[in-house]
């Protein structure tokens, strides 16, 4: 029931997202670009990070499994 | 009437002021939308060098925020202290976006920056968050009112002069707010804010690698960086193309100095590449031309065209006739408000009143206006053109090659190879002042190059100015320089000095200290769980 | 009263409403930096009145920007002729204003004490100027600032700096600061104990009885004041230049509206009853109580010089005619109108978050930890 109240409730919240975008798209272009633009840049800015963190972790995997390999 | 020098003087204060206090705000701009990213982070991953990394570039975002709001205050009074005719003339229209700014952003940004610093440990991670977003939030809208209101004086849309009142007057608040100018011009400010701090950013943390010093924090820091900074810059040489295009329009001799663009030519127009523009020869010495580039830059298409300084100044001339009898008008209705033929006469000349007084400087008295003033007028009506030249030229140049670094700085970090490329730390070190002279070459372009006028078409600067006397302005301006000089040194020295002591090892906690709480109801939030990672830092 | 002139009284009532914002909101913090060096001891005990403060001070200079902005939007020509009339006084307003957010910030940032003690000095400097000022420039309203406008509205100002330190500027001047001491000695009892907390307390009664003995001389002096009288001109509500109207002086110009609606008496008397109450009760140790209190006598002061004036809000002493009023500086109704609309939007919303802010940061500072942590002022 929880899940379902949170449902409708987020199904509103994009309808009035929907609806102020549409009137901003029209009249405020740029705006609207900004908007979405930066919400983009920082959380691929984010995500990039989080990225780096696995990268960071199957590198080091990967350095235990050399050294594993090298000394059979 | 108004004091040429005082002018001058008045002039050469405001972009001091500006120029200064325009120093610290793009930082904050951006800084503020990266520490929300940081803090994005490590609220997902809950991993402490987030934390880290949110705390350690927050104190340095504190100490630019201090300089930015101390000066921004300097900027809110200035309109009434030394440019009183302006603000009486259009502050109907042009005061409505600052107080605006006040309420809907800087209550905003400045509340929630206190909990930002003060409030780790009072706050759940969910509510800090949501601050930090809000100072980010906060920071930006007052940027965005400030720039509308600079818009208006750009390109006046949505006012009217009002005979009655004898000042301009809001007609559309949306046309206001939505004016292309508007638009464009807050969204490449803003994001010239981002390339500020990503730049600023991903130097500092070349300064670590380099030393080898918090090399997991500056990883991570260099990365965001890299990744926001290329987005930003992309976004930054877009919008500043649309901002061309509408100038284009609105503005035509800020555009005709912006290119060099001496006389009217057939289309496809050519793009001075380099060029030495002279002034009081109308020409410019030892071109270096693209074909057709300017008529795809400015028009977006090969067969567009936009004119040049003669053929502004032959319109300017023709405006100024036209506005001499709209003057000569409002003289009357000043006295007498309910003269019919008076406000008819004003009512058919209205269009080109600002015309009107531009002359009138060297005609007080009207009536005596002769063709070389009117020349000499038409002559003032375009700006500049050599600084507006070079300083477009300096900022398009800064803002090119930033995108090739943060192109180049993406590759390697996305590899995770940055820390190897020493030249390429060092270089990243002396990218930093890079943004902050594009900034200032940005606003050069924009307020030089809008000269002869403070409101375009409608109110010439000349007239602009509080009627002080010589010594009240050196006076104020040494006092100025005095007081912004001193706050540039301590500035740089606590920047420097924090920077040089780097973040607090991982597992500190940062923030206020707890305080004993008044009641049970709200017993403190749980901490953080425990550093899970703590050798992170090495 | 048609659309328009109840705009203007509207706004004249909401700028009103930001100058108390202003004068509790930033006077407090203004209050806490002058009293710094007397109720600190320590640097320690000067940190912990900082960090009280601390988390609000930004917020609160926001009160200030948007009394600025607000004049700028709602009532153009006042600030276009105060602003440059007054302009080496608004210069040393603002760089005492400017070095603040810098004592706030950068002070504790090193631990050497003459760098502290250079910051110490500049806190209360900060603090005591901007007060006196803001208290002598309203002060200056009822003698009427010497100014007048050309043809076409620019404005000209004939006086000299000294002009505007009269006697009787002083003494608001003074009754400014005065009041601010006592707001930022409750706070810094709200937030302290020990040493500090006592010190404190002494000052809180010390500003109030000062504030108090200065408020009752000043009704006393302004009787003295010749007032100013609108005989004629195009009134409320008609949009107008300040050309166009007709003003005298008149013994005792500055009563008349409180001749006319004796209930205006309430005003003056919640000054006075607020300041009583703020001493009595910061006697007590009551200081949450003293504070609010001393936040009506506030009100009742900023509200009593406001009915005495209205409608003027910058009278001329050179040219009275050209004085400036409510219903000739304001701006047009459109502008009016859309200002309205985002106050009614934004300040509850202001004023919600700012309580949250002040809620979450509750409670007092202890000097411990203010000692530990490295982020603290």
């Amino acid at each position: 029931m929880k899940t379902f109240a949170y449902f409708v409730l987020f199904l509103m919240l994009a309808f009035v997202v929907i609806l102020l975008a549409a009137l901003l798209g029209a009249r405020g272009a740029w705006y609207f670009a900004w908007m979405v633009g930066t919400a983009m840049i920082v959380l691929i800015s984010a995500a990039s990070a989080a990225l780096l963190d696995t990268q960071e972790e199957h590198e080091a995997a990967s350095h235990v499994g050399a050294d594993a390999g090298s000394r059979t | 009437m108004i004091n040429g020098t005082v002018v001058e003087l008045s002039r050469i204060q405001f972009a001091a002021t500006a120029l200064y206090h325009f120093l610290f705000v793009p930082l904050t701009l951006g800084l503020s939308f990266l520490l929300a990213a940081m803090e994005t982070v490590y609220v997902t991953t809950g991993k402490p060098i987030y934390r880290q990394m949110t705390q350690f570039w927050g104190k340095l975002f504190m100490i630019n925020f201090a300089l930015g709001v101390a000066t921004g205050l300097t900027m809110e009074f200035q309109f009434g202290t030394n440019w009183s005719f302006y603000s009486s003339f259009v502050g109907d229209i042009f005061g409505a976006p600052l107080a605006i700014e006040g309420l809907m952003a800087f209550f905003m940004e400045s509340t929630f920056v206190g909990l930002m610093v003060f409030g780790w440990e009072r706050l759940s991670k969910g509510q800090h968050l949501a601050v930090t977003w809000l100072v980010a939030l906060g920071s930006n809208l007052s940027a965005l009112w400030i720039l509308i209101a600079n818009s208006f004086m750009q390109d006046p849309q949505g006012a009217v002069f009002d005979p009655t009142t004898m000042r301009m007057q809001l007609s559309s608040f949306p046309r206001l707010v939505f004016s292309p100018d508007a638009q464009s011009k807050f969204v490449h400010t803003s994001i010239a804010g981002y390339v500020t701090a990503a730049i600023f950013v991903a130097g500092v943390s070349a300064f670590y690698l380099l030393r080898n010093r918090h090399t997991e924090l500056a990883k991570r820091s260099f990365r965001m960086a890299a990744l926001f900074g290329v987005m930003a810059t992309i976004g930054v040489i877009t919008l500043g193309d649309a901002l061309g295009f509408v100038d284009a329009q609105a503005q035509p001799t800020k555009l005709a100095a912006m290119e060099g663009l001496w006389r009217s030519e057939a289309a496809p127009m050519p793009f001075n590449l380099i060029a030495f523009p002279d002034q009081a020869m109308q020409e410019n010495h030892a071109a270096v031309q693209v074909p057709a580039l300017l008529s795809l830059l400015v028009t977006h298409s090969l067969d567009g065209t936009v004119p040049g300084v003669d053929e502004l100044e032959q319109q300017a001339a023709l405006r100024i006739d036209n506005g001499i009898p709209a003057v000569e008008a409002l003289q009357v209705l000043s006295k007498h408000p309910n003269d019919a033929a008076a406000l008819a006469q004003f009512k058919l000349h209205e269009q080109d009143l600002g015309y009107g007084f531009l002359v009138q400087r060297y005609a007080p008295d009207l009536e005596k206006v002769t063709p070389q003033d009117i020349a000499r007028a038409a002559r003032d009506s375009i700006p500049p053109v050599a600084a507006v030249f070079w300083s477009f030229r300096l900022m398009v140049g800064f803002g090119l090659l930033m995108l090739a670094f943060f192109v180049l700085a993406v590759l390697y970090s996305l590899r995770n190879r940055v820390q190897e490329k020493a030249w390429f730390l060092k270089a990243a070190l002396w990218m930093i002042p890079v943004p902050f002279l594009a900034n200032e070459a940005g606003w050069l372009v924009a307020e030089l190059g809008r000269q002869p006028w403070t409101v375009y078409g409608m109110l010439p600067t000349w007239m602009s100015a509080s009627t002080h006397s010589v010594g009240y302005m050196a006076f104020s301006l040494t006092g100025f320089i005095a007081v912004y000089t001193a706050f540039i040194i301590v500035e740089m020295y606590l920047m420097v000095r924090a920077i040089r002591h780097g973040p607090e090892e991982s597992g500190h906690e940062g923030g206020a200290a707890p305080r004993p709480r008044p009641r049970p109801v709200l017993a403190p939030r749980p901490l953080p769980a425990a550093p899970r990672e703590t050798n992170l830092e090495g | 009263m048609g659309l328009y002139a109840m705009l203007q009284v509207i706004w004249w009532l909401l700028l009103g409403v930001l100058l108390i914002g202003l004068a509790v909101m930033v006077g407090m913090d203004m209050g806490v930096g002058a009293i710094l060096r007397i109720v600190g001891r320590t640097d320690l005990e000067r940190r912990v009145a900082l960090n009280i403060i601390g988390p609000h001070w930004d917020g609160n200079q926001v009160w200030f920007i948007l009394g600025g902005g607000a004049i700028f939007a709602a009532f153009p020509l006042i600030y276009a002729t105060a602003f440059s009339g007054f302009y080496v006084v608004m210069l040393l307003l603002l760089w005492t204003m400017i070095v603040r957010p810098l004592g706030f910030e950068y002070r504790s940032k090193i631990a050497s004490p003459a760098w502290r003690t250079v910051w110490d000095w500049s806190l209360f400097v900060s603090g005591a100027i901007p007060m006196i000022i803001f208290g002598a420039a309203i002060g200056n309203l009822f003698h009427g600032v010497p100014f007048h406008f050309q043809w076409n509205l620019t404005s000209v100002y004939t006086g000299s700096f000294l002009n505007l330190l009269n006697p009787f500027a002083i003494l608001t001047g003074l009754l400014s600061l005065s009041l601010s001491v006592m707001m930022g000695a409750l706070t810094v009892m709200n937030g302290a104990d020990g040493d500090l907390y006592r010190r404190a307390r002494t000052v809180a009664q010390a500003g109030a009885a000062a504030a108090f003995a200065l408020f009752a001389i000043g009704g006393f002096w302004v009787r003295a004041i010749p007032g100013y009288s609108v005989v004629g001109g195009p009134g409320p509500g008609v949009p107008q230049t300040p050309l166009q109207q007709t003003v005298t002086l008149a013994p005792g110009a500055w009563q008349s509206n409180f001749g006319m609606h004796p209930v205006l008496w309430v005003l003056p008397l919640a000054g006075f009853v607020g300041m009583l109450g703020a001493f009595l009760a910061g006697r007590a140790g009551r200081s949450h109580l003293g504070w609010w209190l001393g936040a009506v006598a506030w009100a009742g002061v900023i509200a009593t010089a406001g009915a005495a004036l209205f409608p003027f809000m910058l009278p001329s002493s050179s040219d009275p005619s050209m004085s400036l009023t409510l219903w000739n500086s304001s701006s047009s109704q459109l502008t009016l109108s859309w200002m309205l609309a985002m106050a009614i939007i934004f300040v509850p919303l202001i004023l919600w978050y700012t309580s949250w802010a002040f809620w979450i940061m509750r409670g007092k500072v202890s000097a411990d930890h203010v000692a530990r942590d490295e982020h603290a002022y």
